[in-house]
């Protein structure tokens, strides 16, 4: 058994490992980080993951849903450390992971990896109590600057194949089982059982949908609505139901796409089904109207306060048109129009992000051309939300799929989710084949009461 | 009409404390009265220092939020919302006002007005009554208290009867715990534990202090260990509470009040990080965090006033004691007393630093530094800097101190330590030592908040001060005296042929060392830039990317991507006579056309040059490099750099058409004005600071053209030219923020007419807006922002909120108590870290906000001014961006989206700026945008993170 074998195994057992360890850890993460582009390219199939906050029991319970490394492939997108009270064991091992099975995993940068806040939200004073000097902080810190902003997914499948999952309750699965060959999205419970199933839908602009997923059917979260009263109000009407305003909006995009002279003007488009779908953290930045925008950053730095690198990790979608000003001092918020401006112009089928809590774990917006995932249940150990992870399947046809490998050029041709203009509009395929997995809080008999530790010795 | 009441008139001296984002702000000295006045009974504070000023006055409320705790402290929440305490010198005068509270509540029960009446009766006939508990009532118990616990007048009952001396309730509950342990009585145990939890969380503060007492603590946390919400568990609190070995005790404590506190501080930690860690609602949260504050205030000053204590303490360095543990444990006692003054106002701050200096701090720290212990050498470091962040003139001078008595001064200490520092987090944190102690704006950041703290510490300074050119003499010696010795082994590199074997120690050592680089060419420009072009550093660090290790190649591209950023003549010289472009094309060439961090930050390069046209540069490329550029497409930036060369050539001599260009005047005049920007913030500083800290600057820019002109041989006329300018805006530079920035905005404009000004007059907006074609066209499309203001709504998104947010948000989480703490600390604001408390951290960045972070500095009366302080710092910080700024303002044809880039973050510049000239220009419009964003980050549906 190797040294990080060995490593990893004292990790899943919530042990932190020694101080030396972790520097010797966090070089070879940096040795491997450099090498990747500030948007990671993921083949399908992948499981993307939200935000995990040092709720480290609720990370093993993630595996135990979702499938152990390596045996499924993970997409981290960010915010592994603060204020749950194992950020340092959630992202060492994490790290562990990404070192022992680079190719299985990737990790993308959170607005919560950053000096500045994690001194505010916990890891720093996590990784003085558990080591008693600064410098494990340090360390993580350092490997933090090399994280990738992003990361493009492709070769996802449009349709979900036929999964053979055990239907939650029998007397729904009647109407839900009726069109197995062209699953769209597909909602499975933390014990492997299907909720709900849509298939996917020829949608028209002008006609709303007739079935869209309602997370808040679930049985789980719409108790625990009064509970939180700031999380948004479960509205899957209105943001996954296109309304006639939205789709004049989109007549309106193509005018606004391409800037002359810019390396925006990609021109052909493929009529693949299913586009690339980019992961990033925060969202979308007026500054960045192309991925290869983003790869002209130099991103070994602390998270700025404003430009492009910083929207990316802080930005929020909205239901506003165009961009807004974010409640939370960096970073903006971005409308529909935007998103699908942005996903036309780069040929994205969807927008996957974290960074907001979502009761139901995840939540589709703007027809589907923006999705949250969060993946921290109970936030905070007492927020009484439920958690979720996105699957996305390979698409085993070939032909969607667009081989493609770390570095190479020009991505962002070629790939395309969208038809051609019909009766003169844009219409939009739908994303990709989707499956969530929807989990709670680790059990509690895995793990002792969640504590910080105490300092060990003291003075005053 | 002011009619003198009862008896409380005479005057007590006190301390009036402001509770702001969970810290208690000091609001100043003075004298108490209780007063009647028209039938109201009113608190009066008098300021003891300006007689005129009132730092209190407030009504008694009839609400009974008043709480006397420790004798010396009256606690309670104004009607706003925001929580105070007075902290009497004297208990006598404490309990007077007490008294003075209590009777006029009292006439508040009996005569109150009707609506309340009820209320008020009902409280005070119907104290809540429980069973003297035993294991059989628990669940009654548990019932009751849930029932009371649900109103505030039940809460208020139920924590009355639970201190009433007569009942003392918890101490009768505490023997239940071990008998229903005995019984292995598991639901009993659950009942236990959920009656102290609700007592804890009912939020008295005299409930919390107490039940950290050593009579009741174990008893208490013994309860908490079972809790019904981990049924199958069991804390062990007890057992690590009650280990005494724990408590580390250097140097014997006489005081047992202060030992008791140190204890009970510990176990309200404890309390907060462990035991309730899960459950904590923001009320209970901000009393521990107050109790514990107060009993830090009162254990600092016992340790530094009581002169027996120190001698000891500093003793145990001494050479006869030989026990090494012992002197150990006394560094890291040191080392947790500075942690814990971080927290402090800055005046204890000061006096206990002031004590631990004169009991000999600085040999401690040489001791620290140099022991083999690295968690020794790290606390060492903690102290340092905790010293050099509380105060870099007082460093500075016992520095110099050095210098003149010929002794080693510590900077040289911490140069050799990190020449040899084999402990990779320790070197780390040398190295950030040394950047703060070199920092030049260190200076501005403790005056400034020398200003706003007290105005006899400040007479203090000056006195002991006149120092000023001393943060520049300081630096100068450094170059003088210590840079060679830093950077010896960059400049070793030159014997060093090859690259591919460096050591982990060498590698991490010059990381470090072109870190500092990177930082003293940005914050120390003439001095470092002469240091850097006499040894030759530049082709060194040119060296390093030669190496196999890609951070390092990393680091060293990074040093001139700062250079290049600095849009200075002088470095992009060095940088052609020296061909250093051609590690850098191997890179590229070596990298591409592959996406990884390497290539992005090499295109991040090309790019900067390319949209700020830098022509020295691209002329230097093209001219050098034209081939190989040419093959270079797998991004269009290099085709782009020889169209921007083909276009410089082809207008040189001739009007263009395309008024984008700038001719060479322009750029020159820009950079020029970007210079003076850099000065005009420090001026800046000058006006907010106040004092004659910064007079010294006029001296350093005939320094500076004394340099440049004994120096730099090679002068052209070009940096003549950049000279006079100069000279031109100086002497408005000191008195006026407003003159000079004006007229460096008249420098500008007189060299290019295209260019925008680096202030943002309102009717830029209109000029920009046209520019700025691509993001404007989606920024229109946003409903919320009304055309007239639309680009400064959206450029000033993240400014405002930036500048904005220590000046407000402590009054916003001030104002809202009662809300759960989840709700505020949920949401990520950005603007909210300006607020918070801040720890060292190796980024400079970070360093600044944690300086203005700090309390005093996010605290002072003058709440504007703290908010402009801060932008001052944003746009100190890296001075690449105000750079950036003022070439920004020239747009490219061919490529928009940067231009508009450009034009955004000039705008968002701009603002600040013109935020921290204090309304000096017209900017009401986006203060009140700034105010209405952190209006919304209250906004209870806003959805949290």
């Amino acid at each position: 058994m190797s040294e990080l074998d060995k490593a990893i195994e004292q990790l899943r057992a919530c042990r932190p490992i020694p101080e030396p360890q972790v520097r010797e850890l966090c070089h070879k993460a940096r040795e491997l980080l450099i090498e990747e582009g500030n948007v990671v390219g993921v083949d399908a199939p992948v499981t993307i993951c939200g935000d995990i906050h040092g709720q480290f029991h609720d990370l093993m319970e993630l595996f135990r849903v979702g499938g152990d490394v390596p045996d499924t492939n993970y997409l981290f997108m960010g915010d592994f450390v603060d204020r749950g009270f194992y950020s340092l064991e959630s992202f060492l091992l994490l790290l562990c992971l990404k070192v022992r099975y680079p190719d299985r995993i990737t990790l993308i940068r959170g607005n919560h990896e950053s000096r500045q806040i994690t001194t505010v939200y916990g890891f720093y004073d996590e990784c003085l109590r558990k080591y008693g000097s600064a410098n494990v902080w340090r360390y993580c810190c350092e490997v933090f600057d090399y994280l990738a902003l992003g990361a493009l997914v492709t070769g996802a499948a449009s349709n979900l194949p036929p999964s053979s999952a055990p239907f939650a309750d029998p007397a729904t699965a009647a109407n839900m089982a009726s069109d197995t060959s062209d699953v769209e999205i597909e909602i499975l419970n933390s014990a492997g059982q299907i909720t709900n199933r849509f298939p996917r839908q020829r949608r028209s602009p002008h006609q709303p949908q007739q079935q869209a997923p309602q997370p808040n059917s679930q049985p789980s979260s719409s108790s625990q609505d009064a509970d939180v009263d700031d999380a948004p109000p479960p509205d899957s009407q209105a943001t996954l139901s296109p309304s006639p305003s939205q789709s004049q909006g989109t007549n309106q995009l193509p005018s606004q796409t391409g800037a002359p002279g810019t390396s925006a003007s990609s021109g052909a488009r493929s009529q693949n089904d299913g586009g690339a779908i980019l992961c990033v953290h925060g969202g979308l930045s007026p500054l960045i109207d192309t991925l290869d925008k983003i790869r002209l950053l130099d991103r070994k730095q602390e998270v700025p306060h404003e430009g492009a690198m910083c929207d990316l990790l802080w930005s929020d979608p909205d239901e506003i048109d165009g961009w807004g000003l974010s409640p939370r001092g960096a970073g903006f918020l971005f409308g529909s129009d935007i998103v699908k401006c942005f996903n036309h112009k780069n040929g994205l089928s969807m927008v996957a992000r974290a960074h907001q809590l979502v009761m139901e774990g995840f939540k589709e917006m703007f027809e589907a051309e923006v999705v949250t995932v969060w993946s921290a249940p109970n936030y905070c150990y007492r927020c009484g939300n439920v958690a979720a992870i996105l699957e996305l399947g390979e698409d085993g046809s070939g032909g969607g799929y667009v081989p493609k490998s770390n570095g190479d050029v020009g991505r962002s041709l070629g790939l395309g989710g969208w038809e051609g203009p019909v009766n003169g509009e844009m219409r939009r395929m739908g994303g990709p084949g989707r499956r969530y997995r929807v989990f709670e809080a680790a059990p509690q008999d895995s793990r002792g009461m969640p504590a910080k530790k105490p300092v060990a010795d003291y003075f005053l | 009409m002011a009619q003198t009441g009862p008896p409380t008139n005479d005057r007590k001296r006190v301390k009036v404390y402001e509770l702001r984002n969970n810290d208690w702000y000091d609001r100043g000295t003075g004298f108490c009265v209780g007063q009647m006045v028209n039938d109201e009974a009113r608190i009066y504070v008098q300021s003891e220092e300006e007689p005129n000023r009132m730092l209190l006055e407030t009504k008694v409320q009839k609400d009974d939020g008043y709480q006397k705790q420790q004798d010396t402290l009256i606690v309670w929440t104004e009607p706003n919302g925001i929580d105070m305490a007075l902290s009497f010198q004297e208990a006598e005068g404490c309990a007077a006002i007490w008294e003075f509270v209590s009777d006029t509540q009292q006439r508040f029960t009996g005569i109150g007005p009707d609506d309340n009446l009820e209320d008020d009766v009902l409280d005070a006939f119907n104290p809540m009554l429980l069973p003297t508990p035993d294991l059989s009532n628990l669940q009654d118990i548990e019932t009751m208290m849930r029932t009371a616990n649900a109103s505030p007048s039940g809460r208020d009952a139920l924590a009355k009867f639970i201190m009433n001396k007569d009942v003392d309730y918890i101490s009768k509950l505490v023997p239940l715990i071990e008998m229903a342990e005995d019984l292995e009585s598991l639901p009993d145990l659950h009942r236990l534990c959920n009656i102290m939890k609700t007592l804890i969380l009912l939020n008295d503060t005299a409930i919390v202090e107490f039940v950290v007492t050593d009579e009741v603590v174990l008893g208490v946390v013994g309860a908490l260990e079972y809790d019904p919400d981990f049924p199958s568990h069991k804390a062990n609190h007890r057992q690590y509470l009650s280990d005494e070995s724990k408590f580390k005790e250097v140097v014997p404590i006489d005081d047992p009040e202060i030992k008791k506190k140190i204890h009970y501080t510990y176990r309200l930690q404890y309390l907060k990080d462990v035991v309730l860690a899960r459950i904590l609602d923001d009320p209970t949260f901000s009393v521990l965090n107050s109790l514990i504050f107060f009993h830090q205030v009162d254990i600092v000053q016992h340790l530094q006033s009581n002169q027996a204590f120190l001698s000891e303490l500093f003793g145990v360095f001494g050479e006869e004691v030989t026990d090494q543990q012992r002197k150990k444990d006394a560094v890291h006692f040191i080392q947790q007393c500075c942690a814990v003054a971080k927290n402090l106002q800055a005046q204890a701050r000061a006096s206990l630093y002031q004590n631990f200096i004169q009991g000999g701090l600085f040999a401690v720290i040489t001791f620290a530094l140099r022991h083999r212990d690295a968690s020794v050498r790290v606390a060492g470091t903690d102290v340092l800097v905790a010293l050099i962040d509380h105060d870099p003139l007082m460093m500075r001078s016992q520095i110099f101190k050095a210098i003149n008595e010929k002794t080693k001064p510590l900077t040289d200490t911490l140069i050799e330590l990190l020449l040899v520092e084999v402990d990779l987090g320790v070197k780390a944190q040398m190295a950030d030592a040394i950047k703060v102690l070199l920092d030049p704006t260190a200076n501005t950041a403790s005056v400034d908040t020398l200003s706003r703290t007290n105005s006899d510490f400040l007479a203090k300074m000056r006195a002991n001060g006149g120092a000023q050119p001393l943060a520049d003499n300081f630096i100068q010696n450094f170059y003088d005296e210590s840079a060679k010795k830093l950077f010896q082994p960059l400049k070793d590199l030159e014997k060093r042929e090859n690259m591919s074997n460096l050591t982990v120690q060498e590698i991490s050592l010059y990381s470090h060392l072109v870190e500092v680089l990177c930082f003293f060419v940005r914050q120390h420009s003439f001095r470092s830039k002469y240091f850097i072009l006499s040894e030759g550093l530049a082709s060194r660090v040119a060296q390093l990317m030669a190496c196999p290790e890609k951070h390092l190649k990393l680091g060293a591209l990074r040093y001139f991507r700062t250079c290049i950023g600095l849009q200075d003549e002088f470095h992009n010289r060095q940088i052609i006579s020296n061909k250093l472009f051609e590690p850098i094309f191997n890179i590229v060439f070596a990298t591409m056309p592959k996406d990884n961090l390497l290539n992005s930050a090499c295109l991040e390069l090309f790019e900067f040059i390319k949209r700020e046209n830098v022509k020295a540069i691209i002329i230097h490329l093209v001219e050098t490099y034209r081939d190989q550029l040419k093959d270079i497409n797998y991004v269009p930036t290099f085709q782009q750099l020889i169209l921007r060369y083909d276009q410089l050539q082809g207008i040189q001599g001739a009007d263009s058409t395309d008024t984008s260009f700038i001719t060479q005047d322009g750029d020159l005049n820009s950079s020029a004005a970007a210079n003076q920007l850099v000065r005009h913030n420090h001026a800046g500083h000058l006006v907010n600071g106040g004092g004659a800290r910064w007079q010294g600057f006029k001296d350093t820019d005939a320094d500076e053209d004394a340099y440049f002109d004994s120096v730099d041989n090679d002068n052209d006329n070009e940096k003549d030219d950049e000279d006079d300018e100069d000279e031109l805006s100086l002497p408005t530079a000191t008195p006026s923020m407003s003159k000079s920035i004006t007229n460096s905005l008249a420098v500008q404009s007189n060299g290019s007419p295209t260019k925008h000004p680096l202030v943002s007059y309102p009717d830029d907006d209109n000029d920009d807006a046209n520019t700025d074609l691509v993001p404007m066209d989606v920024l229109t499309a946003s409903p919320g922002t009304p055309n007239n203001n639309l680009n400064s709504n959206v450029n000033d998104a993240n400014p405002p909120s930036v500048a904005s947010s220590s000046p407000e948000s402590p009054s916003m989480s001030a104002s809202a108590p009662t809300k759960r703490r989840r709700e505020e600390d949920e949401e990520d604001e950005l603007s909210k870290l300006a607020g918070m408390h801040k720890r060292r951290t190796s980024s400079l960045s970070s360093v600044h906000s944690m300086r203005t972070g700090s309390p005093e500095s996010k605290a002072g009366p003058d709440e504007k001014s703290i908010g402009n302080g801060n932008s001052d710092k944003t746009q100190d910080q890296d001075e690449e961006v105000v750079a950036d700024e003022t070439k920004g303002a020239v747009r490219e044809p061919n490529s928009i989206a940067g231009a508009a880039q450009h034009g955004h973050m000039l705008r968002r510049k701009a603002s600040i700026k013109s935020g921290k000239d204090g309304g000096v220009h017209s900017n009401g419009k986006k203060i009140a945008i700034s105010f209405a964003v952190k209006g919304r980050d209250r906004d209870p549906n806003a959805e949290v993170e």
